[in-house]
């Protein structure tokens, strides 16, 4: 069954049921709260710009309102204060987040005081970077400020994983399951420069879906997160990544990544499509994306993948050149004839800095939207065009923010044509979003990556800088931008 | 004019590689290049030799006149007469010629590359690098010596007017190095022409299709071909015009015996010789990173393997030596020695090459004989081609390669350890401390670059403040050094320490002349 997806610039709706396999559940369940939510509208007239504006302020409001109230928890809190406290203090910030980043790599105590109170030096022109200083280095109060700085450290990593590996990790993601929420499993670890490096995180990845597939017998029913209109959705969902995956990975030649990943990507694969699990390959830098792209979809179309596993890619919304890139994953997943959708996550994406000082240091124009305005509206007409496509059946439509404006957007626009998406949110960062999908009957899987502390806290310190940045949506909600403004059309 | 560096080539992009391609096989059809003894615009001829492909030395280049000291002398006259002329310009209309000269080479950016992957076997990023920094020291010299007319303030008394201005300093010799034919060449060269010298250029022996394009860019711009003129060949050109009287200033980028030896013969005074030569020498390396026990390695790893083994280790700056503090040690040698193992060896114009040939057999020969010392590798690469998947260029097997390598724990005098190799050898050592690091690296006879990773600001402080080196790199590679951004070049017997692409660099090719004039007249100030 090949399926050419066609464009639907306007966004009107492809007659639902044209091309669409039978699906076991009925269209995707509004809200059960129901307050004003609109009703899926099957085959009805596209809504005129101000009624989707409209609806995009129904489904937002409706989101706020589920959202957990600080007071209802007061760590979140305190820790949203603590964060704009340190977007205003922007020396204190760099010593906080270098702290952070060299907290794995000291051995000791002793150690730990020393670069805490180094980096508290630095930041002179912060009251409370010098008054941490003084902390940091005095004779009676270094040891304990630096096992304060250490444990909350910890803490911090420890809310943004949800275990050292798949079997610590499994109370977490069962506990998320059992409160509504589906998940993926990314596997944390150092940078990949070895071959042996590759095959550790290959046999990690191979260990977490048998553990995961095992763990996943025992969890009950949960029909919203186990079907959609497309069909069966598996429980087990992990997600990879290609530059772990081969330290062969080199941007002027994508062919040597691609032969490097392959054995290992196939290997996967096939754990993934004999336990019933789906395998999703994350998006990196742009650096690798032809290699990541290619790689996968050379890969899905062999034939031994044809009836599994459910798999899926990563479509990167801040790039300028994102459009394109979605109609030739839309083209191939349009033309494949494996039995499963193809699903795509659309993300805004998480390597903006990087991509900005690696191309301004080349002097090429940063292949990212400068501008968040034109990045958010690339992303909503991204989603429009990704859940359009999901009517087909071909394609599942995953979009994963944490900006009530682009969520919003995005369910009231699959409302409108009568698409069933799934929400994707980080751990620890999108948490009481995701609390809030959940209330409102959305069907949400929460991106929880598993690891150690040393692992782990590249990936926090990115999440940190992402969170505090002046741009990102979550600061502009803790700092109680109010409502309408959040939901104001970018 | 604001300076901005030339932009490289996105080779990430499918389309720029294909572009790459395609100019290379243009190139590829017009091989051999003929290139002359050019004096005054002439072409001569000389004693016949050929520079070759180092990937596959069947491949001709070029067809190269060598020049002989009777040429080199020639020269020097012609570029005498061209002088007065040439220096009597104001530093803005040399500077007019020189960017121009950067504009010809910017529209010929991927033949140029093509050019240097070809002759030199520098991968398409190096070579590609390579333009751009040539293009840069134009532009950022020329900017330069623009500045220059200006002179600078000096003290001013009522009826006295007192300046400093700038003047060339006669002929210059400049003696470049292959393995940045195109931007060393064109940096020394350059310099020297637009602060108003004339200049007889004599290039390595194995890039003499490259300097002929420089030479042809800057004449096409408007620089008289008196003032400039090419003497292909090895050491007898070179040699002569070192003693010869007639050179007032010699612009060399080489080894350290070259250069030591270029110090002592310029120092003696030639007969009919009535000035003091000036000798800007750029000379050898043995670069050290430091790594201490806080270091990320994942940023260090791949840090070092870029530093080391980029362009097969032949840059001045590249790194031979790594010192790790003993904590980290074991994970550091493990994870670099994986690392190397992934390299892939082969030839330049293949883009899935890390690791091109050595410049010349005698190169290759030099790299095994160091090889064959250091005994037991702690890793080594796969040899030329084994690693290449299928569809890639062909590998041959006379081609100049020479596989990775890295040694550990080898005595502190060991020739290794102690030597430039110039090539993709790599020596880690374990330190106590970083301060026994910094020893290590004072007791060092070179002083050109160094780096040091490290997540302790005052350990990455009291490092930069011992590090005897030029160039001091923090958490990152101590390799490609940017015109403008890192000002490049070394102390001890890593050379006399002018910073190409620095702002002090092209005083080194002027007289400063200090002028009072007494405008008092009748006791009045006029």
């Amino acid at each position: 069954m090949s399926t050419t997806i066609p464009p639907t610039p306007t966004g009107a709706a492809v007659p639902p049921g044209a091309d669409r396999p039978s699906a076991p559940a009925g269209p995707p369940s509004p809200a059960p709260g129901g307050s004003g939510t609109t009703a899926p509208s099957g085959g009805a007239q596209p809504h005129s710009p101000a009624e989707r504006e409209a609806a995009i302020r129904r489904v937002g409001a409706e989101l706020d309102r589920a959202l957990p109230r600080p007071s209802r928890s007061p760590m979140a809190f305190a820790e949203r204060r603590a964060m704009a406290q340190l977007m205003d203090d922007p020396e204190l910030k760099a010593a906080v987040f270098r702290f952070v980043d060299v907290r794995p790599a000291c051995a000791d105590a002793p150690a730990l005081a020393r670069h805490l109170a180094e980096l508290l030096e630095d930041a002179e022109g912060s009251r409370l970077g010098r008054r941490g200083a003084k902390m940091a280095s005095g004779r009676g109060t270094r040891r304990l400020t630096a096992g304060v700085a250490s444990v909350g450290v910890r803490g911090m990593a420890q809310r943004f994983i949800v275990g050292e590996d798949a079997a610590t990790a499994v109370p977490g993601i069962e506990r998320m399951w059992r409160d509504g929420a589906a998940s993926t499993v990314d596997l944390l670890g150092e940078t990949t420069v070895t071959e042996a490096e590759a095959e550790s995180y290959y046999a990690r990845c191979a260990e977490t879906l048998r553990t995961l597939h095992d763990a996943a017998q025992t969890w009950p029913a949960q029909r919203l997160l186990e079907v959609d209109a497309a069909g069966p959705i598996p429980r087990v969902n992990l997600s990879v990544k290609v530059s772990a995956l081969t330290p062969l990975l080199r941007a002027h030649a994508p062919e040597r990544g691609i032969a490097g990943a392959t054995e290992r990507l196939r290997g996967l694969l096939r754990i993934a499509r004999d336990t019933g699990a789906h395998l999703h390959v994350d998006m990196e830098s742009f650096d690798t994306r032809e290699s990541i792209t290619e790689l996968t979809l050379r890969l899905l179309s062999e034939p031994e993948f044809q009836a599994g596993p459910s798999a899926g890619i990563v479509l990167q919304g801040y790039l300028t050149e994102s459009p394109e890139h979605l109609e030739r994953l839309l083209s191939w997943a349009g033309s494949s004839n494996r039995s499963s959708p193809f699903t795509i996550r659309l993300v805004k994406g998480a390597y903006w800095d990087h991509e900005v000082i690696d191309a301004t240091r080349h002097g090429w124009a940063p292949p990212v939207f400068q501008d968040r305005r034109a990045c958010d509206r690339n992303y909503e007409a991204l989603s429009r065009r990704l859940i359009d496509a999901s009517l087909t059946g071909r394609v599942r439509a995953a979009i994963a923010s944490h900006n009530l404006r682009s969520i919003a957007a995005a369910a009231a626009y699959a409302d409108e044509v009568g698409a069933d998406i799934e929400f994707q949110v980080l751990r620890g960062l999108g948490d009481e979003t995701m609390q809030a999908l959940v209330k409102t009957g959305r069907r949400v899987r929460c991106y929880s990556p598993v690891g150690d502390l040393v692992a782990g806290m590249a990936y926090l310190v990115r999440r940190l800088l992402e969170n505090t940045s002046n741009d990102s949506f979550l600061s502009a909600q803790a700092k109680g931008t109010d409502l309408d403004t959040l939901l104001e059309a970018p | 004019m604001t300076f901005i560096n030339e932009p490289a080539l996105e080779l990430r992009r499918a389309e720029v590689r294909d572009r790459a391609t395609a100019a290379l096989a243009d190139l590829d059809a017009r091989l051999p290049i003929d290139v002359p003894v050019l004096i005054d615009g002439r072409p001569a001829p000389g004693t016949p030799f050929d520079s070759v492909d180092p990937g596959n030395p069947a491949t001709v280049v070029a067809r190269v006149q060598g020049a002989s000291a009777a040429q080199a002398d020639t020269a020097v006259a012609a570029a005498a007469a061209a002088y007065p002329e040439w220096s009597a310009r104001t530093g803005h209309e040399r500077a007019e010629i020189v960017r121009r000269a950067a504009a010809l080479l910017r529209s010929n950016r991927l033949g140029a590359a093509a050019l240097a992957v070809r002759e030199c076997g520098k991968p398409w990023a190096d070579a590609d690098a390579d333009v751009c920094e040539a293009i840069d020291f134009l532009e950022y010299y020329a900017n330069g010596a623009a500045a220059m007319d200006d002179g600078q303030p000096l003290l001013q008394m009522p009826g006295e007017r007192n300046a400093l201005r700038y003047v060339g300093r006669g002929v210059t010799a400049v003696i470049a190095p292959w393995n940045f034919p195109l931007a060393i060449a064109t940096g020394m060269v350059s310099a020297a022409l637009v602060t108003g010298n004339t200049v007889v250029f004599k290039p390595a022996e194995q890039a003499p299709a490259c300097a002929r394009l420089v030479v042809d860019a800057l004449h096409a711009a408007g620089v008289p071909h008196g003032a400039l003129a090419l003497l292909p060949g090895g050491d007898e050109p070179g040699k002569a015009l070192v003693a010869h009287p007639g050179v007032h200033t010699i612009a060399f980028t080489g080894s350290c015996a070259a250069g030591l030896s270029i110090l002592e013969t310029a120092a003696r005074l030639a007969p009919g010789q009535r000035h003091i030569k000036r000798v800007v020498a750029e000379m050898g390396g043995k670069n050290c990173v430091v790594v201490d026990e806080d270091a990320d390695l994942d940023d260090a790893v791949p840090g070092i393997v870029a530093s080391a083994f980029a362009f097969a280790g032949q840059k001045c700056s590249a790194a031979s030596r790594v010192l790790v503090h003993e904590a980290i040690a074991d994970d550091l040698i493990e994870r670099l020695s994986g690392a190397i193992a992934t390299l892939q060896v082969g030839p330049a114009e293949d883009f899935a090459t890390d690791v091109p040939p050595v410049i010349d057999r005698e190169a290759q020969e030099r790299v095994a004989s160091y090889v064959d010392k250091g005994g037991a590798p702690a890793a080594q690469a796969p040899a030329a081609g084994d690693a290449a998947a299928d569809g890639g260029p062909a590998v041959s097997s006379d081609g100049y390669y020479a596989r990775p390598t890295l040694f550990v724990d080898l005595p502190e005098d060991h020739p290794v350890v102690t030597e430039e190799i110039f090539g993709p050898v790599l020596a880690v050592q374990r330190v106590p401390s970083i301060d026994a690091a910094c020893e290590i690296v004072d007791a060092g006879t070179f002083a050109l670059t160094g780096g040091i990773y490290s997540r302790s600001p005052r350990t990455i402080e009291s490092f930069v403040r011992r590090s005897p080196v030029g160039n001091v790199y923090v958490n990152q590679p101590i390799t490609g050094a940017m015109v403008g951004r890192q000002p490049f070049g070394g102390g001890r017997l890593s050379g006399t320490g002018p910073k190409a692409g620095g702002p002090d660099y092209l005083l080194q090719f002027v007289e400063a002349r200090s002028v009072s004039e007494d405008t008092v007249r009748h006791g009045l100030v006029v």
